[in-house]
């Protein structure tokens, strides 16, 4: 019993929440998006979900197991890990990459680092980052809700990809891509706004529906799991660059809301950019993450080769981070810290 | 009596650099073929063939000249030699090996500047005898061989699902196309340089 | 004096030294010298006879063709000719370069007989990401260019790669290094294709 007290200098805290009780929130906030997932991709959402979180917790138990490490499970983070994974790949992608994925963002991502705390990188999106470059043709293929009867609304695209097995359609951000590209017709995107407020256009499994994301964004802001620095920073940065397109060429560019609304921007808003771990400490330097996350995504949505730019994002301001923290360094009272 | 000794010293050098300094997974050093020439096996074993042959040559010589060397000059006429000897293998691999010699690109000249290299010539030859440099350099040669093979063979089957071109894989396998990407190279090698740790922490 | 003197005795080891490395190298080089330089039109030869069906033979027909590229800079290629047994013209081929989505992109094209139409490419050296750019070499992304008419390519993402026009279908996930491949056809085409039929009329 005395071993698991610690006793550090004054002055101390209480802590309301616990790691558990920090990510059994998300879990609940990510419920909606969950159900709003398994009505529009049905089969594809159950299997996904399931197999990412049975994996990330398996894996980290293997990890804890072969480092003789305290076992971890108990704070939930793998489970957590293994939603957001699932949550941001297509609904068609097959189990088994699913599973390597998951294995290698929390072992890859998180375990090697020393496990949760020490990693410098948020795990789901190492994951992702290590999916999309080993299986392009699988992450950037998307299946059609089950709910739409055609999938006339937003003509398919690539058509020169092999073994495409699913029907498939272009998300709304793969479409503006090709406004810009090859002046097709941006009205087709800034239409279906209100599909992709309830999510019923093709994209990543949990990113589809604004308004269960939204959702669960807000009980988090609710239960003070998270602060509202980072989603805002991130939305009004986003939005800010988004408008500044729109103003300069309304003809090639979408509607500021529906960039907000499309891609992962609001799932990264809520959840991912808002990780504990791999976020800024300070007030001022989640302002400046948050601006980076939100200008970054939009540059690589306006300017560069991908549609999605979300995952980029977060992982290149995870690696600034620590410097944020240390230009932002609280000052003790009394006087500045010898730096 | 002597003659045993000296037998003893020289398979002693041999084993270090297979195992216990083995230069790319214990000392760390020739890190940039390491990581950039391991995407097939095939490349990585012509690379390690021209490395063998390089550190070989310039072992000998060094070793030769040792006594002639000044010390203010002794490294550029390490650089010197070893220049020569990887010129000479460039030249022989764009002439009997085209395919592979466009592979490796510029791979082949820069280990003019491998470590590894100039490293044994400072720290074997410049002061041992024309035996032990010979079975330095091959000992430290053929442990660079198996890190680079690992590596490579590791990062082929999963990226390719072949080893040394081979089908391996079953028909379902999907490549894993990071592997071959530098990515792969930095996780395999974080991988398998955590395996030896963990190997010599269980013998020590 | 005693300075000259003293220079020599620290460097005589060095002066002697790149006098006998360089001579090695010098006969090293000779010796190979040769054979490297038919090992590089050795492999251009094979992809041409990949690409040109029924040639036999392979010859420098124009040399230094110069070509504008689109930035302005100007490049020159050399112009190959293929002939059948009965020293039939069978196409031409030639030499083309341009930057990909990571490095350079160098490839082999090849026009039919009459320079109306594409006989397909092949890709020289490449640096392209695997698993996304590497598919330009893949066949249903070149098979697109395989009877295309020898004009300026336009680069689609929609329509249908089966169709044989001037417009290809792009690779999906590879935007950028199918454009860099039709890029570096729409450079070459016009020049090569103005030189090949003035050279006819003649």
């Amino acid at each position: 019993m005395l071993k698991d007290l610690r006793v550090s200098c004054s002055p101390h805290i209480g802590q309301r929440y616990s790691t558990r009780q920090v990510m059994a929130d998300v879990i609940i906030a990510l419920a909606p998006a969950f159900l709003f997932a398994v009505y529009y991709f049905r089969q594809y959402a159950l299997i996904l979900v399931s197999t990412c979180v049975l994996t990330c917790v398996l894996t980290e138990w293997i990890c804890n197991l072969i480092c003789k490490k305290q076992d971890s499970l108990g704070d939930l983070s793998a489970v957590v890990t293994g939603i957001i994974l699932a949550f941001s790949v297509p609904p068609s992608l097959p189990w088994w990459s699913a599973v390597i994925g998951s294995v290698f963002a929390v072992a890859i991502g998180k375990m090697v680092f020393g496990g949760l705390g020490a990693n410098i990188f948020n795990p789901a999106m190492v994951g992702r980052a290590f999916l999309t470059a080993s299986f392009g043709m699988l992450m950037t293929t998307w299946t059609v809700p089950a709910t739409i009867d055609t999938a006339a609304a937003m003509p398919a695209v690539s058509v020169a990809s092999q073994n495409v097995d699913a029907r498939t359609q272009a998300t709304p951000l793969a479409w503006s891509k090709e406004v810009i590209k090859h002046k097709a017709d941006v009205k087709i995107v800034n239409g279906q706004i209100r599909e992709m407020f309830f999510g019923e256009v093709g994209g990543c499994l949990g990113e589809t529906s604004a308004l269960a994301l939204i959702i669960g964004g807000i009980y988090l802001l609710i239960r003070k799991t998270i602060s509202f620095h980072i989603p805002l920073a991130v939305l009004l940065s986003a939005g800010a660059f988004a408008a500044i397109a729109y103003f300069i060429n309304p003809e090639a560019n979408m509607l500021p809301l529906a960039h907000i609304l499309s891609g992962g921007l609001l799932i990264c808003a809520f959840f991912i950019a808002t990780d504990p771990v791999t976020a800024p400490l300070t007030r001022r330097g989640m302002w400046l993450f948050g601006i980076g996350i939100g200008t970054i995504t939009m540059l690589i949505r306006v300017v560069g080769e991908y549609p999605g730019g979300v995952m980029y994002s977060v992982l290149l301001m995870n690696a600034f981070t620590p410097l944020i923290d240390r230009l932002f360094k609280r000052v003790p009272a009394g006087g500045k810290p010898h730096v | 009596m002597t003659k045993i000794s000296n037998i003893s010293k020289l398979s002693e050098t041999f084993s270090a650099g297979l195992w216990k300094e083995n230069p790319v997974l214990r000392l760390l050093l020739g890190m940039c073929p390491t990581l950039a020439v391991t995407a097939a096996v095939k490349p990585a074993l012509t690379m390690s063939v021209c490395v063998i042959f390089v550190l070989t040559c310039s072992n000998i010589v060094v070793s030769l000249m040792r006594n002639l060397l000044k010390p203010h000059l002794r490294i550029l006429m390490f650089t010197l030699t070893i220049a020569t000897f990887v010129t000479i293998a460039d030249l022989f691999l764009k002439a009997f090996m085209p395919e592979m010699s466009t592979k490796l690109g510029p791979y082949i000249p820069l280990i003019i500047v491998n470590c590894i290299i100039i490293g044994r010539a400072e720290a074997c030859a410049s002061k041992n005898g024309i035996m032990i440099s010979i079975v330095d350099a091959l000992g430290m040669g053929l442990g660079f061989t198996i890190a680079l093979c690992t590596l490579a063979s590791v990062r082929e089957l999963l990226s390719t699902g072949k080893i040394f071109e081979f089908i391996v894989m079953p028909k379902f396998f999907v490549p894993w196309a990071a592997m071959s990407m530098p990515v792969g190279a930095f996780v395999t090698l974080g991988l398998i340089l955590g395996l030896m740790n963990v190997i010599t922490r269980k013998n020590a | 004096m005693s300075k000259i003197i003293y220079f020599t005795k620290q460097s005589w080891l060095l002066i002697v030294a790149s006098f006998v490395f360089g001579l090695i190298i010098a006969v090293t080089n000779s010796a190979l010298s040769q054979r490297i330089e038919s090992n590089q039109t050795k492999k251009l030869f094979d992809l041409m006879g990949q690409l040109i069906s029924g040639s036999e033979r392979f010859s420098r027909e124009y040399e230094n063709v110069t070509v504008k590229t689109a930035a302005g800079k100007e490049i020159k290629t050399d112009i190959y000719k293929a002939v059948d047994s009965e020293s039939k013209t069978t196409g031409y081929a030639f030499i083309a370069e341009g930057s990909g989505f990571a490095d350079k992109i160098k490839l082999v094209i090849a026009l039919d007989a009459k320079a109306e139409k594409f006989l397909g490419f092949k890709v020289l050296s490449s640096n392209e990401t695997p698993g996304f750019g590497s598919k330009i070499s893949e066949a249903y992304f070149s098979n697109q260019f395989i009877g295309a008419p020898a004009a300026i390519l336009e680069l689609t993402k929609i329509g249908s790669p089966e169709k044989i026009d001037n417009q290809i279908v792009a690779i999906s996930g590879a935007t950028v290094s199918s454009q860099a491949v039709a890029d570096i056809f729409n450079t070459y085409i016009d020049t090569v294709r103005d030189k090949l039929t003035k050279g006819r009329d003649k």
